[in-house]
């Protein structure tokens, strides 16, 4: 099976940022221009998140997406500020392939998640874990990093499985942007507690932080930001050092 | 009510019409602040001329090395004293002083009242990131004592703390001889009070003579706390300061000040953290003033004297950075700046203190303006909040 290399926009429309810890808004770029970019770098999918509109409480700003999209011919997920079997359905309308939810699943209404995996497909429900490490447990964070919820990661990510989530996303509040490696106690654990495929995020510095995760917690994808936003690795190099490694990836 | 009411308006000269920047979300209401024709307070006309261009900057950075230069000194003593909390900005300056311009600082810290273990930890972080350091922490039954009296008497349990952090480092400068102190930035300048944009200012010429018995010698004779156990809190003396020559300079003044670009710097170069718990109480931000548990109550304090808090000064500075819009800035203030800080900081608080609810609730009962709060239905109800719309 090949791992699949995900880029990891982080919006605040109308720029992508990247937060350190989900702190810091220092922008990076257009979407549709770094959503292209790395298209045409070889990513296998672009994973769009507009990491404010639930802090800021206010609408999807549909535009933006919309335009991102016209330009990728690779899986396209989003999330940011969903709330509603609506939200999900104009999202697919305009272009996204998957959707990806966090805060409101958690925050407020978990059954969202068994709605949307009923009408859309399993496979087309993300969900989103901010995960933050306690010692001895890893509790889900909401609204980018900055609310607690008293949840269990590894309870949540079973959780979601059983209402029909088709996949995790998995982002680390104390690795996020640090570019120090992965957590990797938590990806092993999160790997190991569902049967739905986990991507995970937050903590690539360089090309053997991706293997090491790749090869400890054996995901079905890894997603990346700084190290690409910096222009410190492309996808094609990150891919070329993996395959010369024995990690399988797509062409 | 037990407590006698403080006429927070009369007292800080609160202006009757309640208005908010029409750039950033800062209210009026802000002691000193001021507001020009155009509605625009002056924090943010000061950050335009920052921006277009008015400023030198690299004219600055010459002034900044002259500065550095003449008192440089390459013997292995400290050449530049840093008052530093090892929070995101004073950790940057410091860094910048040792690693880019090659000083040798000395980093000193006044202790928070009560250390977060975050707080704490950035604490430590300074050390790892290779700088000298001296705490210096008060006696917990004076300051325990100082802080209530100042929550009571000041409407702020800062006073004391504030006192220390001016004063401490500069004894220590006396004491070590480094006549070069550097602080960050030059806060009523960056965030409205006032317009004076100074490189520096001689520590003689600020030193007034018994501070705090000036404040609260009632009280201080009421909790029998005696002369000697206020050193921490009282000023060097003048003819000390004016021996040793100790000038205070500001980093802001010699670069433009950006808090969001300090913090990615120090989780770039150093070990610096944000909060761990996410979001501070009474903000929405992660990353600044970590350190202390009763710091949501110095916010909180702040929301009955003048009616804005924690969230209003965070929104504000970023919007000043352009890195939130003022709507964006609004949503942020609507939803945190009104907000009661955790259980868990209200307990301690008490018991840091030593009082009561009632007597809490009293003491913010006796700091709340009447022109800005209302009671409605039993519910004290702030009567002005910032909006999207013109105010």
């Amino acid at each position: 099976m090949n791992t699949r290399i995900i880029v990891k926009l982080d919006a605040k429309p109308p720029y992508i940022v990247k937060p350190v810890h989900f702190e810091g808004l220092r922008k990076m770029g257009v979407p549709q221009e770094l959503g292209e970019k790395y298209y045409e770098q070889g990513a296998d999918e672009i994973m769009y998140i507009d990491i404010v509109s639930s802090l800021y409480q206010r609408d999807i700003i549909f535009e933006e997406i919309e335009k991102v999209a016209s330009k990728l011919f690779i899986p396209f997920g989003v999330g940011g500020g969903v709330k509603t079997i609506e939200d999900f359905s104009k999202l697919f309308h305009i272009g996204a392939d998957k959707v990806i939810i966090n805060t409101h699943a958690v925050q407020e209404n978990p059954d969202i998640i068994n709605q949307a995996a009923e009408i859309f497909g399993r496979q087309a429900v993300v969900v989103n874990i901010e995960a933050k490490d306690w010692g001895n447990w890893w509790e889900c964070y909401t609204d980018c990093g900055r609310i607690r919820s008293g949840k269990s990661v590894l309870e949540w990510v079973k959780e979601v499985e059983e209402r029909g989530a088709g996949e995790i996303l998995l982002q680390s509040v104390d690795k996020d942007g640090r570019q120090r490696g992965f957590d990797l106690e938590l990806s092993k654990k999160v790997v190991e507690s569902v049967s739905i495929p986990v991507v995970i995020a937050s903590g690539a510095g360089k090309l053997e932080d991706i293997k090491e995760v790749i090869e400890y917690a054996k995901p079905s994808g890894i997603a990346i930001a700084s190290l690409l936003h910096y222009d410190k690795l492309t996808v094609k190099e990150i891919k070329d050092y993996l395959r010369n490694n024995g990690i399988e990836v797509s062409k | 009510m037990n407590v006698k009411y403080k006429n927070s308006k009369k007292l800080y000269n609160l202006p009757d019409e309640v208005k908010f920047c029409k750039k950033c979300v800062m209210s009026n209401q802000r002691p000193r602040i001021f507001f020009d024709k155009d509605g625009i307070c002056n924090a943010c006309r000061h950050f335009e001329s920052k921006s277009n261009n008015k400023i030198d900057w690299n004219e600055r950075e010459k002034l900044l090395i002259e500065t550095l230069d003449k008192h440089r000194k390459n013997d292995g003593s400290y050449d530049v004293l840093v008052p530093s909390s090892g929070g995101k900005d004073s950790m940057y300056v410091a860094h910048v002083l040792k690693y880019k311009y090659n000083m040798n600082p000395l980093t000193v810290t006044w202790a928070p009242n009560a250390y977060t273990d975050i707080g704490f930890k950035n604490f430590q972080a300074q050390m790892k990131a290779g700088f000298d350091n001296i705490l210096i922490s008060p006696s917990d039954i004076v300051n325990r004592k100082l802080t209530k009296i100042s929550f009571e008497q000041k409407g702020d349990p800062f006073v004391p703390f504030v006192m220390g952090q001016i004063f401490s480092p500069m004894r220590m400068a006396i004491m070590h001889k480094i006549p070069l102190v550097f602080y960050g930035e030059n806060g009523d300048v960056e965030y409205g009070g006032s317009s004076n944009d100074i490189p520096f200012y001689k520590l003689e010429d600020q030193i007034i003579d018994d501070y705090i018995l000036d404040f609260y010698p009632e009280e201080i004779k009421k909790y029998g706390i005696s002369e000697n156990e206020l050193y921490n809190y009282s000023p060097p003396s003048k003819e000390a300061a004016h021996d040793i020559g100790v000038e205070c300079h500001f980093w802001s003044y010699y670069q433009k000040w950006m808090p969001q670009s300090n913090y990615y710097y120090c989780v770039e170069n150093t070990d610096f953290m944000p909060n761990p718990k996410g979001r501070s109480d009474c903000t929405y931000s992660t990353y600044a003033s970590l350190d202390d548990k009763i710091d949501p109550f110095h916010h909180y304090l702040s929301l009955m004297k003048f009616g804005y808090a924690r969230a209003t000064g965070d929104a504000a500075h970023e919007v000043r950075e352009e890195l939130i819009t003022r709507d964006e800035a609004v949503s942020l203030v609507r939803r945190f700046d009104a907000e009661f800080p955790s259980s868990e900081a209200y307990k301690y608080f008490l018991e840091y203190c030593d009082i009561t609810e009632q007597y809490f609730w009293d003491v913010m009962d006796s700091w709340r303006s009447d022109h800005l709060w209302t009671k409605e239905n039993g519910i004290w109800k702030l009567k002005y909040q910032v909006t999207n719309g013109v105010n």
